[in-house]
């Protein structure tokens, strides 16, 4: 577990430039207090320390997903805020599922990236989108090699997040969620080197659908029987990820006004909806006989994964509204995508 | 640019994976099922070190190359993700029971040391493939090594915890085989893409520290007894320890100003875990493992100043990133002492199952095989239709990734005074200025787009911009370019 906290948390550290990592270890930092703050103010259930920070740590990943959607847009103070609403709300929004619609903790927790990722993109929605022609917000190679090993981080470590929290069926999450990232890594490399012009790899399609593999498989790790149903899945949440990125970067955002700085919607989103419909459909075919109760269940399962997914959008999009207020001093378009905004230089002459 | 005809793969490479994909998938859908233990909390952090090292650690060892540091790490990526899929089922079906395949942790370690090999052969002909033929040459090599590592371990019966033999002498000799069959003599003199920077070797030193942390999990990761477990373990990060010291004092000892060499200490302070891992779980004293490592040091350091120059200009063998010399030369010194310590050891502990003869016979045909299927798989992938690229080619990222092309501001100069010879002689002036400072880091300035607010270096790169600019819009606007020039020429501090 402590393995797991590490390998997660350098992930993200190196995922992007100066303020991306710096960020990100405060809000994960931050996060993880929170959210244990929340558990203790409200006695929820008693486990032992290790058990809770991991929890913690997973729903954390839902504030770093949204993070990663306004990522350059927002200042510290509009972080650091929008960590501990966000945490609150994910919190109320699992009990509310785990009170009234009985799902157990730990399938609630793996909402996390399903509601991050909704979550930012309502917030994203906010902002004013940055001028196209910005030559700050694009990478370069040395940038993306980074970023590479941010996601191999998550890749390497993925296994352990899906079955973290995983007691009984531990081992089954484990090679379930290795087989799908292999298959969903493959697929995505032929599937970027189909919708490229001229038969190229590009580097977005490939560390998003490599990681949507996990996120697909978070709700069903433990409960896949055989491993090609797990890479059948692997391959769909990469065909879901590479073609989300050749068309809602053309259709939807520009209809919605979302900017999506890293991607998010079809790294976490998508795939994570992806997910919660294959659980359906494994468990109406893994359980066909007694139709009452599976037919309550369903709708339950549903309910809960409705439930989080509007929570998400509404809340997120009234942080939003709070955090472009001029109250925070909203960092104008120009400066969208700039360290030396917030990071002292050793010099100027920094590349980047 | 690089032409777009002979190496456009955008329905070949996706159309040959995603078959495989499917063949792999329709296969494991017959066959595989799991076989779920308790054994999870000794074997999944092994596991999760191996496959740290599989990807992070082989992936970035070889962004060395200063154009080539995606497909190093994203082809990396996709062999080890295609590799560990075949290599459960290649190795699941020396191993059936009852007509199915059990997977468990143990065999995802497994499955990841079969990719090893496949990655290693991709160090030797880095840079010279396409990554169709890297999908080729990663399903028939994993074929091939889960034959032989049956031969090895089941029919010899010798022992190879670490794959010094199985994994690195295999992957290392398969790999210049296939170099030598694809020979190119367009690079018999040295490519202008094949070296590295200052940021590349950085990079490549994150891979090798991974390397570094987690070989004592490599080597340990598959023996079966706690105790030789805990002397697997010891030995290798003896081993390492001994051989690094070893390779920083014959990296300065070899290099006639007394410097070191940063490819060497990236890639000679690894042989000792590759050297111990045949002999890591026998009974050895720490000694013996310092020893081997401290020759596996001196043989790699010896072998990248002498062995590999020799090997390019006699034999035609180009070995991008020294494989022969981190996993060829230390692989087969492991298999010696593998058969030393047999010998010398016949009477105590799990030793005296082995003997030297099955330990040498599994040397033998370890290099054996893997320099036959090497050759014959260097044939299979010189067919034509493959996207081979030109020698020209070589070594650069932008023929298979979209790659943003930020030139650093010298080369721009360079750039220019090539392609617009008639009006260049200003702007090249300027530029040789910059290049002045490229102490000063500016390389990627080129990134901001608009009229800066002071700042010196700021202020040139917003000219480098116009100045590509212009350029990209081709021919007709030599006297823009002029103009740019003249802004400035005017305003700059010079």
């Amino acid at each position: 577990m402590v393995i797991f906290g590490f390998g997660f948390f350098l992930a993200f550290l190196k995922r992007y430039e100066f303020s991306s990592t710096g960020f990100n270890l405060l809000i994960v930092v931050l996060g993880v207090q929170c959210s244990m703050l929340i558990d203790l103010i409200f006695h929820l259930p008693y486990k032992n320390v290790l058990d809770r920070v991991a929890e913690a740590t997973v729903s954390v990943t839902a504030v770093v997903i949204s993070a990663g959607t306004v990522l350059g847009k927002t200042n510290p103070v509009q972080l650091i805020l929008m960590t501990v609403v966000e945490m609150i709300v994910f919190r109320t929004s699992r009990w509310i599922n785990s009170t009234f619609l009985q799902v157990p903790g730990k399938i609630s927790v793996m909402h996390a990236p399903l509601f991050g990722a909704y979550f930012g993109l309502a917030i994203s929605s906010r902002f004013s989108e940055p001028s196209p022609r910005s030559e700050k917000n694009a990478s370069t190679p040395k940038s993306d090699l980074l970023s590479m090993l941010g996601t191999l981080f998550l890749w390497v470590f993925w296994p352990s997040f899906n079955s973290i929290l995983v007691a009984n069926h531990n081992e089954r999450a484990i090679c379930n969620t290795y087989f799908t990232l292999a298959a969903s890594t493959v697929t995505a490399f032929a599937l970027s080197a189909l919708t490229t012009k001229d038969g190229r790899f590009r580097m977005t399609h490939i560390r998003s659908a490599a990681l949507a593999g996990g996120v697909a498989v978070a709700y069903t790790a433990q409960s896949i029987k055989y491993p090609w149903i797990a890479m059948i899945l692997g391959q769909l949440a990469s065909v879901i990820t590479v073609l989300g990125s050749y068309c809602l970067q053309r259709c939807l955002n520009p209809a919605f006004k979302i900017h999506d700085a890293s991607g998010v919607h079809f790294t976490f989103g998508l795939p994570s909806v992806l997910g919660a419909f294959v659980q359906e459909v494994l468990f109406i075919v893994n359980n066909g006989t007694n139709s009452p109760r599976l037919v309550y269940a369903v709708v339950v399962h549903i309910a809960a994964f409705c439930l989080t997914i509007s929570v998400a959008l509404i809340v997120g999009f009234i942080t939003g509204s709070i955090l472009s207020l001029k109250l925070f001093k909203t960092i104008p378009v120009s400066k969208y995508f700039d360290d030396q905004f917030y990071w002292e230089f050793p010099h100027l002459a920094v590349g980047f | 640019m690089p032409s777009a005809l002979d190496t456009n793969m955008r329905f070949k490479f996706s159309i040959l994976a995603l078959l495989l994909e499917v063949i792999i998938i329709v296969i494991f859908g017959i066959f595989v099922e799991y076989e779920l233990h308790a054994d999870i909390q000794t074997l999944y952090p092994l596991f999760q070190d191996v496959h740290v090292m599989i990807f992070i650690g082989f992936g970035f060892l070889m962004t060395f190359l200063k154009k080539y540091g995606f497909s190093s790490v994203g082809i990396n990526m996709l062999i080890a993700a295609l590799g560990l899929q075949w290599g459960t089922l290649m190795q699941g079906f020396w191993h059936m029971e009852g007509g199915k395949i059990h997977v468990s942790i143990k065999s995802m370690i497994n499955a990841d040391f079969s990719t090893a090999t496949a990655l290693i052969s991709f160090g030797a002909v880095l840079g010279k493939t396409s990554p169709v033929q890297m999908l080729i040459l990663t399903v028939l090599e994993i074929t091939i090594f889960a034959c032989n590592e049956h031969l090895v371990t089941r029919v010899f019966e010798a022992t190879d915890v670490g794959g010094s033999m199985t994994i690195h002498a295999f992957g290392a000799y398969f790999g210049l085989a296939v170099t030598l069959v694809l020979h190119r003599p367009g690079l018999k003199n040295k490519h202008q893409n094949e070296e590295s920077t200052y940021h590349t070797d950085i990079f490549a030193m994150i891979g090798t520290l991974f390397l570094w942390l987690f070989w004592p999990s490599f080597n340990s990761a598959i023996v079966p007894e706690t105790p030789s477990m805990i002397t697997a373990i010891i030995n290798t990060y003896f081993s390492l320890a001994a051989c690094t010291v070893v390779t920083f004092a014959l990296s300065s000892l070899v290099d006639q100003r007394g410097k070191f060499n940063m490819v060497l200490i990236q890639n000679a302070t690894l042989a000792g875990g590759v050297a111990m891992g045949t002999c890591a779980d026998l009974p050895i004293h720490c000694f013996a493992a310092m020893c081997i490592g401290s020759i596996a040091g001196i043989i790699s350091v010896l072998g990248f100043c002498f062995l590999t120059p020799l090997l390019a200009s006699k034999l035609n063998i180009h070995d991008t990133c020294g494989v022969h010399n981190l996993h060829g030369l230390p692989g087969v010194l492991g298999g010696i002492t593998g058969i030393v310590v047999t010998a010398i050891r016949t009477d105590t502990g799990p030793g005296s199952r082995f003997t030297p003869s099955m330990q040498a016979a599994a040397l033998g045909s370890t290099i054996g095989i893997a320099l036959a299927g090497g050759v014959l798989t260097g044939g299979i992938l010189k067919l034509p239709f493959l996207g081979h690229t030109s020698d020209q080619n070589c070594f650069d990222d932008s023929v298979y990734w979209e790659v943003r092309h930020n030139l650093p501001l010298f080369s721009l100069g360079w750039k220019m005074y090539s392609t617009l010879q008639s009006c260049s002689l200003e702007v090249f002036v300027v530029c040789t200025q910059v290049s002045a400072f490229k102490n000063v880091a500016v390389p990627q300035a080129v990134n901001v787009s608009k009229p800066p607010s002071g700042s010196f270096l700021d202020m040139l790169a917003s000219h480098a911009i116009y100045i590509r600019l212009t350029l990209n819009k081709k021919q007709k606007q030599t006297k823009q370019i002029e103009t740019s020039v003249e802004v400035s020429a005017s305003s700059s501090p010079f």
